[in-house]
């Protein structure tokens, strides 16, 4: 009996110690989990967490993770901590981060999905930290603020793309064929094409095509052509408008030169060659619709090239596009960490790192002030004429920005592929990706 | 009789008595068994139990991940019913699923039979159509792209010498899922054969013999004895195939991203991006609980035919 009346409190003793220590320890956990961290630290230094998108080591990778050690040493009190991947694997991550309350508190957001975060609801307004400057020294910023319904600042830019007419030199010269001018109309782009198509080994299928018509990448695709044409993609109205005449005539003119001049690879095709961004450095195609980033990897493939504006539609239009890629700042980080953040992109947007930026070829320099340095103007690299992207991005309209962009213009984008695919006609095509993509846009309900 | 009431009237004193160390004992040993079982208890509430739960609720309301959901009652079932992309998708699966299915099990099955002979090497044949099995899907679409890809691949090659034209394999919205599916088998095969190698050591050696004794040749032994002998293992072969091929999403995801158009857009590819890239999480609960009842009809249809053709013996 003494036994175990002494033996049972202590195991009571230890089950009880052992349970509150359980139960401290989950607390902690689950203290540590929710977070709650205001961002200040013992050293009275704030941590921020900075996530982009780039190739891991490559040019974009190692200029952002100079800049930053640069901004530590002009910010003593601020600490960055980085989260970086692939594209792809960045925004995949970023969205479960979202749901999980572990985003980011400054990010590198692809300009076309700005909307898609702030619609719901996980991104600060900056209009207040950006009235400190003046907007007029920055290119996008007007593009960022159509997005939003209210003309908010939900980003501020990172990056400028607009996009231009791209042409092999060499392929130019061996035809015969005079370079494209600002003038240069749809017909002339056809003509320039056909006499550029190449069947070199006599196998009854071009070797060399003169366009390259059709892309998944949209935007140096049938997008601008729609506009080019007198259509649509996205009315003023925030209504999907692609069903229009002048959308059919620009289908129509791709199909044509996919099928009937075969001057452009259809969509089978273009992937077949090894995928549409291949083509133009491989020199397969003469011309292509890109975006300034293009010319990375035209350099990449060694072509000589030059960049001309996008031709002339029906009416004079050219159909311009541009896409600003922007730093945005998440709604849940306290407010020193966001201010932090803010001190970032203020850091990022100046001449310095503008310039830095600009050197790596990734994107148009969003400071107005290094857009007329030789840095950009005089590049070491092809192609000689930047400004080309600039007078683009000045007339250029946006990628009918909105909260559910992906899934709209993912509808938009597989009902016309199906029509390039000849799996059905133009209208039908049309008809069926408006009313889908209208539907993706109706069913969204904002945050809040 | 005296006696007997006393007995009877002890014996409840003298039994708790004698059964205290094994009562104890069985104590100890329950207390054992939860500690032992509490991990995966922990597992199944947390992440199995709670999850289904969760995702059960979800499929009745408008989730974007970052807000809180709100109640939309049938909303998302009824979107499903008209939404013609989510049934392109289950065609897809479906088609994708009639070919594997069979093609799979049959290729298994020849592979087991091929392999099942104590020759020479065999543990390394044997160890060599298992590595796909242990391959990521990253690899694998590597190798098929090797094979699959129309200007350099393999595959038009070997067309090419029997002055075929070239094929777009996973460029063409026709051949994309028979493509895909030959890949799965190349990839799957290997597993399902070590099951039917099992399956094939079991069944008796004297089965064979007497079938011989009694005239039977090589193929009347498959049909006669080796296919109903592995019945059992067709059977876990089919229905196993048929989850695998109604949850395929890697290989897609990694290979075609559900093109040419929606040709190989498969349904947990489909459910993959409401969810993750369109932030509609109550509408991909949805999808994943149609997708649930669909596997559990195919289940519940292939239990119930098996009782037809499958021996146990």
């Amino acid at each position: 009996m003494p036994i175990r009346s002494t033996t049972m409190p202590i195991r009571r003793a230890v089950r009880t110690r052992t349970a509150a220590s359980a139960l401290a320890l989950t607390m902690a956990l689950t203290a540590t989990a929710c977070g709650g961290d205001s961002g200040g630290a013992a050293d009275g230094k704030t941590t921020i967490t900075l996530g982009y998108y780039a190739e891991a080591g490559g040019p974009a990778d190692g200029t952002m993770r100079k800049l930053v050690k640069e901004f530590e040493k002009a910010n003593p009190t601020i600490r960055v901590k980085i989260e970086s991947a692939d594209y792809d694997k960045f925004h995949t991550r970023l969205r479960t981060q979202l749901a999980g309350r572990k985003a980011p508190d400054v990010w590198l957001s692809d300009g076309v999905l700005v909307q898609e975060f702030a619609g719901r609801g996980s991104l600060r307004d900056l209009s207040g930290y950006a009235s400190e400057l003046n907007a007029d020294d920055y290119l996008g910023v007007d593009l960022i603020k159509k997005g939003d319904p209210k003309g908010r600042l939900y980003g501020f830019p990172q990056g400028a793309q607009s996009t231009a007419l791209f042409y092999n030199k060499k392929l130019f010269k061996d035809a015969g064929v005079a370079e494209p001018t600002a003038d240069w109309t749809y017909d002339d782009l056809l003509a320039a094409a056909k006499k550029l198509t190449k069947d070199t080994n006599g196998d009854g299928k071009p070797d060399v095509y003169g366009f390259r018509s059709y892309s998944p990448s949209f935007v140096e695709s049938w997008w601008p052509m729609v506009e080019a044409f007198g259509g649509e993609v996205l009315g003023d109205d925030g209504k999907v408008a692609i069903d229009s005449p002048g959308s059919r005539e620009a289908f129509d003119w791709m199909l044509k030169t996919m099928y009937e001049d075969k001057v452009a690879p259809d969509p089978v095709t273009t992937e077949a060659l090894g995928k549409s961004q291949t083509l133009f450095p491989s020199s397969v195609v003469a011309m292509q619709f890109g975006i300034y980033a293009r010319i990375q990897t035209a350099n990449q493939g060694k072509v000589d090239f030059g960049v001309a504006p996008l031709p002339k539609g029906p009416d004079g239009q050219r159909g311009d596009l541009a896409n600003i890629n922007a730093w945005v700042i998440n709604r849940a980080a306290p407010d020193a960490r966001a201010e932090a953040a803010w001190k970032w992109i203020e850091f990022f947007s100046g001449e310095k790192p503008q310039t830095d930026w600009t050197a790596i070829g990734e994107a148009i320099p969003i400071n107005k002030k290094v857009t007329q340095t030789p840095a950009f103007l005089s590049p070491e690299t092809p192609p000689a004429e930047r400004k080309v992207f600039l007078d683009s991005l000045a007339d250029a309209d946006d990628l009918g920005l909105n909260p559910v962009w992906s899934e709209y213009t993912t509808a938009l984008a597989e009902a016309v592929t199906g029509a390039l695919n000849k799996e059905s006609s133009v209208p039908d095509a049309l008809k069926t990706g408006q009313d889908e993509a209208q539907s993706a846009i109706d069913r969204f309900r904002p945050a809040g | 009789m005296a006696g007997a009431p006393r007995k009877t009237l002890r014996t409840p004193r003298r039994a708790p008595r004698s059964d205290r160390p094994a009562h104890s004992a069985r104590r100890v040993e329950r207390r054992w068994a939860m500690l032992f079982a509490t991990p995966y208890l922990a597992h199944l509430v947390l992440l199995t139990a709670w999850p289904v739960l969760a995702l059960a609720y979800l499929g009745f309301t408008d989730y974007d991940t970052v807000s809180s959901p709100s109640w939309t009652g049938l909303d998302n079932y009824s979107r499903l019913l008209g939404d013609e992309a989510f049934w392109t998708s289950l065609l897809n699966t479906g088609y994708f699923a009639l070919i594997f299915v069979p093609l799979q099990t049959v290729v298994a099955l020849a592979l087991a039979v091929a392999l099942n002979q104590k020759l020479r090497f065999m543990p390394l044949l044997r160890g060599a159509y298992f590595v796909p099995v242990v391959s990521s899907w990253v690899v694998m679409a590597y190798v098929a792209d090797a094979v699959f890809n129309p200007r350099l691949g393999s595959a038009n090659a070997v067309l090419d010498w029997f002055g075929i034209d070239p094929l777009m394999w996973l460029d063409s919205p026709v051949l994309v899922i028979p493509t895909l599916a030959l890949i799965a088998v190349w990839k799957g095969a290997g597993y399902m054969m070590v099951l039917f190698l099992a399956a094939l050591q079991a069944i008796p050696q004297e089965r064979y013999e007497a079938a011989r004794v009694d005239g039977a040749g090589a193929w009347g032994r498959f049909r006669h004895i080796t296919v109903p002998g592995v019945s059992g293992t067709t059977f876990l072969v089919l229905v196993l195939s048929t989850i695998t091929t109604l949850q395929a999403f890697e290989q897609v995801f990694v290979m075609t991203g559900g093109g040419p158009g929606d040709a190989s857009e498969l349904t947990v590819l489909y459910m993959y991006r409401q969810g993750f890239e369109y932030f509609q999480m109550g509408y991909a609960a949805a999808i994943a609980w149609v997708l649930f009842a669909v596997i559990l009809v195919l289940t519940l249809i292939q239990l119930r035919l098996q009782k037809r053709w499958v021996h146990y013996a």
